[in-house]
């Protein structure tokens, strides 16, 4: 990985928070009613393709695993909303023959206000 | 739903724990609703070719399962202002998962609750195999 990109932004993609998916979501977790907090994992994913397979990045998407993930939600997500999702390379550390990248993705709302931010941790092993 | 009361939370209460068998079906559904169809999780040999030994669980489908333990408790999904998880370790298909929970902190003013997580793999009857470290903070009623 090239540590030089960390701090590109992505262009911003709109997610809508369907009620349906929401639904298969729910029943994945036999969960009654609601937005699930890590339903937001869906609205990450309409941008995480892009980041793993950015070509700036040079990841092996073959060694890639998700290390660590954490949501901060300002308020509770609202379901039919439309959320616009802005990806950031947060950081990336090097360490022996693995590489952590940072993900950050503010979600904001359609007046602009944040909804949440979404922190995902990749991390690329090192070759075998 | 009916969120949980604040006053009568006591730090060092544990949450009801949550156990769940991982099944390919399960895994493949997730995939559908989460969007994440890395190969890792739904094509073995893929899974093989990379030095697993079969497919296994998004990390992000125990985490769900911490999340489902951690509402249940709240009374409403919508009670959670923040959670996170470290992920430890893989989790196969056929495996047996157990989240669980305590409450390490209170905040009367905001009547927020911060509760140390985890997701543990349990192997005859014992759930010493942490796949999850976490946290979430949730403002009861």
């Amino acid at each position: 990985m090239d540590p030089q990109v960390a701090g590109k932004t992505y262009p911003d993609v709109a997610f809508v928070v369907d009620p349906a998916r929401v639904e298969a979501f729910r029943r994945v977790f036999d969960m009654p009613a609601g937005v699930p907090p890590t339903f937001l994992t869906a609205a990450e994913f309409t941008v995480m393709p892009t980041v793993i397979e950015d070509p700036e990045l040079g990841l092996d998407f073959t060694r890639v695993l998700h290390g660590s993930q954490s949501y901060e939600l300002h308020r509770p997500i609202v379901e039919g909303e439309i959320l616009t999702v802005r990806a950031r390379i947060g950081s990336i550390r090097v360490k022996g023959t693995s590489g952590f990248l940072t993900i950050v993705m503010d979600m904001v709302d359609a007046e602009g206000l944040p909804v949440a931010t979404a922190t995902s941790v990749m991390i690329e092993r090192g070759p075998a | 739903m009916s969120v949980r009361p604040f006053d009568g939370v006591r730090v060092g209460e544990e949450l009801p724990s949550l156990v769940r068998v991982v099944t390919a079906a399960d895994v493949q559904a997730y995939a559908d609703a989460g969007g994440d169809h890395n190969p890792l999780h739904q094509d073995e040999a893929f899974a093989r070719s990379v030095g697993f030994p079969g497919t296994l669980a998004h990390g992000m489908f125990t985490m769900g399962h911490m999340a489902a333990c951690v509402c249940a408790w709240a009374g409403d999904p919508a009670a959670v202002t923040a959670i996170s998880a470290g992920f430890r370790a893989p989790v196969f298909m056929g495996e047996r998962i157990v989240a669980g929970g305590r409450v390490k902190a209170l905040d009367p003013e905001r009547r927020t609750v911060t509760l140390e997580t985890w997701v543990s793999l349990e192997r005859d009857g014992q759930t010493g195999w942490p796949v999850k470290k976490g946290e979430a903070v949730v403002r009861l009623g």
